[in-house]
């Protein structure tokens, strides 16, 4: 069949859906069936499935001319999704072409969900369409014979590229990406991805670096113009707005508005915490709401959070309260009003929430900002530049992460075992890995076979060993067992999962909530009132709680998001105009707020560096206030700490937000000498950060991660008993060994080097540096804390910094007794 | 750090081990021998150098005090007897101490291989009034030694300061040691009012302040 036979089925398929092709869709299934790989830039709810989906089975039709009664069974595509809660939606998708058009091909999904029996019997006989996710796709390579299973695979299409691209699991598809090119020969390799400011790297990314696969490569863009419109949600009476957050709940009643306005309602919260309490207090407030009101974030068990999907998609509910959990996938229609609860923090993001709203072609996406705190309102302000302006960040990939590799050799090593040879070109060929060099390999290889030791008599190392023909293969069943179970780069807190007495999951909570409560306590989880019960097995027994008994609301750590450069920048341009008389809505409302800023202190113009000074019960305050986002000031405090520490001998305790820091201590903090000595001048910044970086506490966290993905910490099954207890220990213990006795491991180096790159971020540590030199520093002692202030010096997230010796530090410090 | 008990004297030493000054006796608690080769065993990387560290610091403990006794008050080997035993006999056998080791949760090795080295294997320990467990344990007017908890403490100071130590935890009639072993970790205790902490700082025994 040729080209235009082929697409005269797709036509007449769209037809019967009453349906006509869009031109990226036309263009992509074009491009597919020359045999090209790409990336597809479209939002979703464009249509985006349809574009890859009808290729791939266009192809098989192509490849088999008598498809409809001859069956030729094998996997010939895999679908990637970073959500297993979305692979339903997709297999329906591909299911309808296949009845529709009477085809007999099967469509499977394999994902942490899936049953043991339904893996075995994908083990006998692949579907010819599999869905899954970046983990179980690692855990297919880790199975014995994998190279057959994937021989004859003709396409693989990432979906939702822009989410996994910046994180491990990017990396984690460029290494299995690697090897699938080798063993499937006719792989085409497609990724799909919403709008980011660095696309075409993101397609370099996918495809390896002047990889022939790039070179036969093509960047398709879906024009799809949507108008967004943003509206504050502004109270009447500003004197009662909170200078720091607390949840926004204050304009409940607006909300209701908007809720009873629109058919279907999605309130975005930053954190699973917010969102519980916000779901209790609308239910209490507004009883009426009950039945059609449901809550959605990531730690619901699966079938509730499948249920609310379903529910909105058949306008059963009237307003949905939700984490990031619903940011992805799924069209909902019906949906017409999108609230946001605090800053999104990024522009990507929130333009994403915006577009989960009139999705009817031609209308207008609505999205409510609700900021939770008075100086939020300038970012509300600061996002409808960034809208009107289509201001899109970059997500930056990871570069030689070290953990991911050895956790994908161990991975080739369990499995059929592995060549270093062969391997080591595979994976120079990636993005991630572009500059590894052979001191760099030789050491992961010496790693995984001898845990980075010279060979000693007495040593009883084992993990990866090399037979006589040279292949590196894991032989013991145990650790090839831990192995599997560990495979995964996304690493939380430990869970346990929250089950009634009488049976029925409810969900998975963070082991260290829990920790706090006692038999008899009742918490909020899930939006029900439970009294803990027992804790069992790593389970948490629970019963439902007597209404009136009061009770905490469950919380989760979760990672603080910070203002990227681009949304930092539009702030501080904002800020600056508070001083003028071209205010915004925002800045109107926000003028009580600057009056008392005034009394005690000053609102920076653009020439100015602000820094406050004042005395509490809790110390000698010092607060900078750069307007750079979290992530810089996090850089910036140490940076200062650090160099302040040289001059007199001092500890600190430092707390950030996103639009300044503060330097806490028990004594006076010598401003005149951080003026006099230029501190913030950007000599030595590497070296000093460097330095600061091992007084803090900052790159001990980043190890955490490393040590888990590269199988330094055994955590077992979530949710499940470990029964080796004796093999856990905790990665702090683990990052102080390491730092006392291997100095070099390339782990441990990573853990420095991460918090360089993707925390502090070096670069735009100097940018502010250079921005701040320029200024004029204006030093305000005041007699108590301004509305500025207040947000940070609450903040009891904190880090510290401190060059007195302990035995100084101890002489000052009491322990608490109990009575 | 000297304190007294009981009218006897007892020095705090900043590794974590406890010496008796009229009886010459060490005593030291949850070593945990092993435990870095019992991870490699199973694939887990731990630095080998960590092993040696635990063997000097025992030495120069040794070295500091002279001893004529030790006690292990328990948990001397994470697990079960592995490729850190031959060293530990090699160790052993360059002290003629008498040795006692009380048994605690973690000691599986066989008592017979203790024995081969001269090691007393026990449960528990008198010694005119003092009283030596690897569980912390109350018994009528006898002083207990005893370690097994890892006993950690957590300081507070103005500027929102705090700070997370090994200590050791002295209770009317007990004492608990702190872990003596490289890669071991602690458990933060809570002091009532008539406990007293002594936090290890560095190089250092610090008694700590009470807050009110």
């Amino acid at each position: 069949m040729n080209r235009e036979q082929l697409f005269t089925i797709a036509n007449n398929w769209f037809k019967s859906q009453g349906w006509k092709p869009f031109p990226f869709q036309t263009q992509t299934w074009t491009a597919f069936l020359q045999g090209k790989n790409g990336l597809l830039n479209a939002p979703t709810g464009s249509g985006k499935t349809y574009a890859l989906w009808l290729p791939i089975i266009l192809n098989y039709i192509k490849e088999n001319p008598n498809y409809k009664t001859k069956h030729n069974s094998g996997l010939k595509a895999i679908w990637i999704t970073p959500l297993r809660s979305l692979s339903v939606e997709i297999k329906q998708a591909a299911e309808r072409v296949l009845t529709d058009l009477d085809i007999p091909m099967t469509v499977g999904i394999r994902s942490g969900d899936t049953s043991a029996t339904e893996r075995a019997k994908q083990k006998d006989k692949m579907p010819d369409l599999l869905i899954t996710t970046p983990e179980s796709l690692q855990l297919l390579l880790a199975t014995k014979g994998y190279a057959n299973t994937f021989k004859n695979c003709s396409s693989i299409v990432i979906d939702e590229w822009h989410e996994l691209l910046g994180t491990k699991r990017g990396v984690q598809i460029e290494l299995a990406l690697s090897r699938l090119k080798k063993i499937a020969e006719n792989l085409r390799i497609w990724g799909i991805s919403a709008t980011i400011g660095n696309l075409q790297q993101a397609q370099e990314v996918l495809l390896g670096v002047e990889s022939e696969a790039y070179q036969n490569s093509v960047l398709i863009k879906a024009v799809i113009h949507k108008k967004i419109k943003v509206v504050s949600i502004i109270p009447e009476k500003m004197d009662t707005y909170p200078w720091r957050g607390h949840m926004g709940l204050h304009l409940i009643d607006e909300v209701a508005k908007i809720i009873k306005a629109s058919k279907t309602t999605l309130i975005f919260t930053n954190v699973r915490s917010a969102c519980e309490i916000w779901y209790q207090r609308l239910l209490e407030k507004y009883p009426e709401f009950a039945g059609e009101m449901a809550m959605h974030h990531g730690s619901i068990d699966r079938e509730t959070r499948l249920w609310v999907e379903n529910a909105i998609r058949n306008e059963e509910l009237k307003v949905v309260v939700c984490t990031s959990s619903l940011d992805l996938g799924v069209d909902f229609a019906p949906v017409e009003s999108i609230i946001q609860v605090g800053g999104p923090k990024g522009v990507a993001r929130f333009m994403q929430r915006a577009g989960r709203s009139g999705h009817q072609p031609g209308k207008e996406s609505v999205i409510y900002f609700l900021a939770t705190h008075a100086i939020e309102l300038i970012e509300a302000s600061a996002l409808k530049k960034a809208v009107e302006n289509s201001v899109i960040e970059d997500r930056i990939p990871y570069l030689n992460s070290w953990d991911v590799l050895v956790q994908y050799l161990n991975t080739l090593a369990v499995s059929d075992g592995f060549y270093p040879n062969e391997i080591f070109k595979q994976i120079q060929g990636t993005f991630s890995y572009q500059t590894i060099t052979t001191e760099n390999w030789n050491w992961i290889l010496n790693f995984i076979t001898q845990g980075s030791q010279s060979l000693h008599a007495y040593d009883e190392f084992k993990k990866v060993e090399i037979d006589e023909n040279g292949c590196y293969k894991i032989n013991s069943r145990m650790i090839a067992m831990h192995h599997r179970m560990q495979i995964g780069t996304i690493v939380g807190d430990a869970v346990m999962n929250v089950k009634y007495v009488s049976g029925g999951y409810i969900g998975t909570i963070e082991e260290w909530f829990i920790s706090k409560l006692k038999p008899g306590d009742t918490f909020i989880f899930a939006g029900k009132k439970l009294e803990l019960f027992k804790i069992r097995n790593m389970q948490v027994l629970v019963k439902k709680a007597s209404p009136k008994k009061e009770s905490k609301i469950a919380s989760w750590m979760g990672g603080r998001l910070a203002l990227s450069s681009q949304m930092s920048e539009l702030l501080r341009k904002e800020l600056y105009r508070a001083n003028t008389d071209n205010l915004s809505a925002e800045l109107k409302v926000l003028q009580p707020l600057f009056q008392r800023q005034r009394k005690e202190s000053i609102v920076p113009s653009s020439d100015e560096f602000l820094i406050e000074t004042f005395k509490t019960r809790e110390g000698f305050h010092a607060i900078f206030y750069p307007f750079e986002g979290r992530f810089v000031h996090e850089a910036l405090a140490s940076l200062l700490a650090f160099r302040i520490s040289l001059l007199q001998s001092i500890t600190f305790s430092l707390a950030y937000n996103d639009y300044g820091f503060e330097l806490l201590s028990d004594q006076e903090i010598n401003i005149e000498a951080v003026l006099d000595n230029n501190l913030f001048s950007t000599e030595y910044v590497h070296h000093d950060l460097q330095k600061s970086l091992n007084s803090t506490e900052m790159a001990r966290r980043k190890f955490r991660d490393i040590a888990v993905i590269s199988g330094l910490v055994f955590t077992g099954f979530p949710g499940k008993m470990v029964k080796t207890k004796h093999l856990q220990s905790g990665s702090q213990l683990l990052f102080e060994v390491f730092r006392d006795f291997e100095p070099d491991n390339l782990l441990l180096h990573q853990a420095y080097r991460e918090t360089f790159e993707h925390q502090l971020e070096e670069g735009r540590l100097i940018l502010a540096l250079e921005r701040i030199a320029n200024q004029k520093i204006i030093w305000k002692q005041c007699l108590k804390p301004t509305p500025f202030s207040f947000p940070i010096i609450t903040d009891r997230l904190r880090e510290k910094l401190s060059s007195e010796t302990l035995a100084e530090r101890i002489q000052k410090m009491t322990a608490s007794y109990m009575k | 750090m000297k304190i007294q008990i009981k009218d006897e004297t007892f020095i705090l030493h900043p590794s974590g081990a406890v010496f008796w000054e009229s009886k010459k006796i060490i005593i030291i608690s949850d070593v945990h021998l092993g435990k870095v080769t019992h991870f490699r065993k199973y694939g887990i990387a731990i630095p080998q150098n960590a092993i040696s560290e635990n063997f000097r610091k025992i030495t120069d403990v040794l070295d500091y005090f002279e001893p004529e006794k030790i006690i292990f008050l328990g948990d001397l080997f994470h697990s079960s007897k592995n490729a850190e035993w031959d060293l530990f006999e090699k160790w052993l056998s360059n002290h003629n101490q008498e040795t006692y080791l009380i048994t605690g949760n973690h000691d599986i090795i066989d008592e017979k291989h203790y024995k081969s080295i001269s090691v007393i294997v026990i449960e528990m320990l008198e010694i005119e009034g003092f009283f030596f467990t690897h569980h912390p344990t109350e018994k009528d007017n006898l002083f207990n030694f005893s370690g097994h908890i890892h006993p950690g403490i957590i300081l507070r100071g103005l500027g929102l300061q705090s700070l997370k130590l090994r200590c050791f935890f002295q209770k009317p009639n007990q004492m608990i040691l702190p872990a003596f072993g490289e890669f071991t970790g602690k458990f933060i205790l809570k002091p009532k009012s008539d406990h007293h902490i002594f936090a290890i700082a560095g190089n250092e025994v610090i008694m700590i302040n009470k807050n009110n």
